[in-house]
């Protein structure tokens, strides 16, 4: 049976009941984390692009800031019935792509700052994370297939490779 | 479509196309030069598109590409871009140094800085025809370098764009060599208060 696909586009969430596979497709300095609730068989997933909304600006969309998109998150699976206390989570991302160039170092750490935005979330939230691939020079591509739980990550020079699975044991 | 993206005109986008084109051709002159091969430029597309979408509209979103980007300064910031496919890359670096690395992890000082300076050259030139046209200065800044995804290189940009100044149009054009089988995809994001000042200096009217 083949999975219907869900493309989780930057600054976008998406939740649905348990079944379609969920992409994150060339996360660069952006995080993809997915998200299930095994007892409702909830499952979501966010595309953070930055860690903290503009203090000057409206929030245009929530999924956009870790501070916004986690929390939003997880009310759009709670409307599906999730339970934020039993939700398991896995986080990708956060690279520095930019790797060569006078001042490339440090110039473009969003990439870190947003894993460290998204983690802090997470552990706000108090909920549990049971894979986390992020940092370094990799632009990656995340899956999660609600269907089996499984969320694997792969890169331009890497197979795919099997990061956890969000359906407990 | 954003809800909220700055509509322009259609004579601020024909304006914006033709400038484009001037400024690729002088590209694509440049790079020739460069090469000592002769390169076309399409014909710019001008688009007026939600940031977000950026990543998703290359065609080969997971391929292996070379990304050159420059954040650029003056009275028309933003945000420009140069990309290639690897098998492209590797024809220019052909062209350019007689031998090509066979994979990303063989790209020493000397690749990567020739690469830095296909985008420079090509960015610059592209930013000086516009900057004559206009007779506003616009200075292009460092280039960085990525190797990676192409969604993952204009996601980082996009990124970037995001921070600074909200807008939302994109000037793309594809620069190519078929002798050499290269090809490259470019791209603009100026800033929305740069694009203003754009149109006011050649007598255009504001942005409705």
């Amino acid at each position: 049976m083949v999975a219907t696909q869900l493309l989780v586009g930057m600054a976008e969430i998406q939740v649905a009941k348990e079944g379609p596979l969920f992409v994150c497709l060339g996360l660069g300095s952006c995080i993809g984390l997915a998200a299930y609730d095994p007892v409702a068989k909830v499952a979501g997933m966010v595309h953070v692009m930055l860690p903290a909304a503009f203090a000057d600006k409206p929030v245009d969309k929530p999924g956009k800031f870790a501070d916004t998109g986690v929390p939003h998150l997880l009310e759009q699976m709670a409307r599906l019935g999730a339970s934020r206390s039993r939700i398991l989570v896995a986080m990708a991302g956060g690279a520095q792509v930019f790797n060569f160039g006078t001042g490339s170092a440090g110039k473009l750490d969003i990439g870190r700052r947003n894993a460290d935005a998204v983690e802090a979330q997470v552990q706000a939230l108090g909920l549990r994370c049971l894979g986390k691939d992020v940092g370094g020079n990799q632009g990656r591509t995340m899956t999660f297939d609600s269907g089996s739980g499984l969320v694997k990550v792969r890169t331009v020079t890497s197979m795919e490779r099997a990061l956890c699975s969000l359906k407990g044991s | 479509m954003d809800g909220n993206a700055p509509e322009f005109n259609a004579i601020q986008i024909s304006c914006l196309s033709e400038m484009a084109n001037i400024g690729v051709g002088h590209a694509a002159t440049a790079i020739a030069q460069m090469t000592n091969k002769p390169f076309q430029m399409s014909v710019p597309t001008v688009r007026s598109v939600e940031l977000e979408a950026i990543p998703l509209m290359v065609g080969a979103v997971e391929e292996l590409t070379v990304g050159i980007y420059m954040p650029v300064d003056g009275d028309v910031p933003g945000h420009m871009a140069f990309l290639f496919p690897w098998r492209s890359a590797q024809a220019f670096w052909r062209l350019l140094l007689g031998q090509a690395p066979e994979s990303p992890e063989q790209i020493g000082e000397l690749e990567a800085s020739v690469m830095l300076e296909v985008g420079n050259i090509m960015n610059s030139s592209f930013l000086n025809a516009i900057s004559e046209m206009c007779g506003l200065p616009i200075q292009a800044t460092p280039p960085l370098l990525a190797v990676e995804m192409a969604a993952a290189i204009l996601q980082a940009i996009v990124l970037e764009a995001t921070t600074t100044d909200s807008h939302a149009l994109s000037i793309e054009t594809k620069v190519s060599c078929e002798e050499e089988q290269a090809e490259g995809y470019f791209l603009f994001i100026p800033t929305l208060g740069g694009l203003k000042r754009l149109f006011s200096s050649l007598g255009l009217p504001e942005v409705a």
